[in-house]
């Protein structure tokens, strides 16, 4: 086999030519490096949209005459529908008890009163892909239409806030990742086409004494792998530096810089990812050849 | 074994080759003589594919080369070995690599490698030179070189254009007795050279070409 041939003339060529790789090298780690932040700001931003998801409820306001088999009907009626993942019913009385907990020392207020004038209520889990604006409006319609619910709380503004904001950074950070992913594409294959000019002599030979398009293409692709994979290296490394010296020193003062978490799968995801655009960009550079 | 039928070859306007047409037996050496651009070269890179013909056919083994493949030319071209007149040898590998590069690209493993360029390289005496780089050596000594690597893989054919070119007497003596004893051997070798002394009392059979034809068939 002519893979040990491939591998020697590879490294032959990352020395020989060391000055365009080395900037080749740092040139994808300093993109990669953006990519790998913009990647762990994504996935930062999607744990806390799956929070704020979360914590998003509707409240359904029941009529207070409605009796015990009746609440029982209307809790499974609003659970079995699609867009609603939990649901929880609140009595007049654990109204006001949860209510005289947030007030804690202002809850005297309520000791006057003979009477409970808060009604009972259904707190809705909302499912997160359901959570929009025209969805959340849609629900609140048919749950309207429901004999016994009085009125519903639905903060339309408030779920399409969430996922405006959502989809707005995750759309923002794609642009840019794939922008620079294909940077990083192009400056491996302007490196590799400037290699494969200066050894097209060669080339013309070794087709002339019988090699075959994979034999002359694979050195190349080996180079452009190892520019990849020392590329997504050191930009791991920093990336991950990068985040400890964040959270290390950020994290006294503003400790929601504590919570950011740098997945460890990232490392091999991002060295095979550069290993990868670099083959790509390799094979686009060496092209098709013609015999 | 090569087969020429009506063959020809146009540059732009000029004809290089006009309806040639001749056969090569299994195992015949055969010199192709001829005045500078009379044709000599085109048409043995006609038989490796260097460039294409425009007019008739020519049949190499089992390949019409009027129909071949791009996919088929490498694997085509691994039953030729040539001797270019200009060496066309890798600056940048030792003489051993040089000639090793030819078994590589055929896949052979490096042990059986290592013991097919040793042979060979005794076989042309420079076995000394292994790890020199060719750039250092004489015009014979690359020569050599050059008809090692085309040797080293035992192709059916071998092609060599001027293979004495630039060399002194002696020393081209000593490469056509070398091709002879390959010829021996059971390969098929066609030499161009516009030098009569090469193939003079040699017995092998020489077609000349002049302006772009074959005028002249004889013995050596």
């Amino acid at each position: 086999m002519y893979i040990t041939y491939s591998i020697k003339t590879a490294f032959k060529s990352l020395i020989d030519e060391k000055w365009i790789n080395l900037l080749c090298v740092l040139t994808v780690a300093s993109s990669l490096i953006i990519i790998i932040l913009m990647g762990l700001f994504l996935f930062n931003i999607e744990r806390l949209a799956d929070k704020l998801h979360e914590r998003y409820g509707m409240v359904v306001f029941l009529d207070e005459r409605l009796t015990e088999n009746e609440i029982r009907s209307l809790l499974s009626t609003l659970q079995s529908r699609e867009e609603v993942s939990s649901v929880r019913y609140i009595s007049k009385e654990s109204a006001m008890k949860e209510l005289k907990e947030h007030l804690k020392e202002m809850s005297y207020i309520f000791d006057g009163l003979d009477v409970n004038p808060l009604t009972p209520a259904v707190e809705l889990n909302i499912k997160k892909k359901y959570i929009n604006a025209k969805n959340i409006k849609d629900l609140s319609n048919d749950l309207q239409k429901i004999n016994g619910i009085d009125e519903i709380y639905s903060a339309e503004k408030i779920a399409e806030s969430i996922n405006y904001f959502y989809r707005s950074l995750t759309n923002l950070g794609l642009i840019i990742m794939i922008t620079l992913t294909s940077g990083v594409i192009f400056v491996i294959y302007s490196t590799v086409k400037i290699l494969f000019y200066r050894r097209k002599e060669e080339i013309e030979i070794i087709k002339l004494l019988g090699a075959t398009k994979s034999f002359i293409r694979m050195p190349f692709l080996i180079e452009g792998s190892i520019i990849g994979f020392t590329g997504g290296l050191i930009s791991i490394i920093v990336s991950f530096l990068f985040y400890f010296a964040i959270t290390y020193r950020l994290g006294s003062v503003f400790p929601f810089v504590e919570t950011l978490i740098f997945p460890t799968e990232a490392i091999f995801v991002f060295l095979i990812i550069g290993a990868l655009l670099g083959i790509i960009g390799a094979f686009i550079a060496v092209g098709r050849l013609r015999f | 074994m090569i087969y020429f039928e009506n063959v020809s070859k146009f540059y732009d306007y000029h004809t290089v080759l006009k309806s040639v047409s001749f056969t090569i037996e299994k195992g015949e050496m055969l010199f192709i003589t001829g005045p500078s651009g009379a044709g000599k070269s085109t048409l043995l890179k006609l038989i490796y594919k260097g460039a294409d013909f425009d007019e008739g056919e020519i049949v190499v083994g089992n390949y019409k080369l009027s129909q071949i493949r791009t996919s088929e030319i490498p694997n085509y071209r691994k039953n030729i070995g040539i001797v270019f007149q200009d060496f066309k040898l890798l600056k940048n590998l030792s003489v051993y690599n040089n000639v090793a590069l030819a078994l590589r690209i055929r896949g052979l493993s490096e042990r059986e490698i290592k013991a097919r360029v040793s042979e060979v390289l005794k076989r042309v005496n420079l076995r000394h030179l292994a790890e020199s780089n060719p750039m250092a050596l004489s015009g014979g000594e690359q020569q050599r070189i050059v008809i090692a690597r085309a040797v080293v893989a035992e192709p059916q054919i071998i092609l060599a254009d001027e293979p004495t070119g630039n060399l002194d007497p002696n020393t081209s003596i000593d490469i056509i007795n070398l091709l002879k004893d390959i010829n021996l051997n059971g390969s098929t070798i066609i030499i161009a050279t516009h030098s009569p002394e090469l193939f003079k009392d040699t017995g092998k059979r020489v077609l000349k070409i002049d302006a772009s034809k074959i005028v002249r068939e004889m013995k050596g």
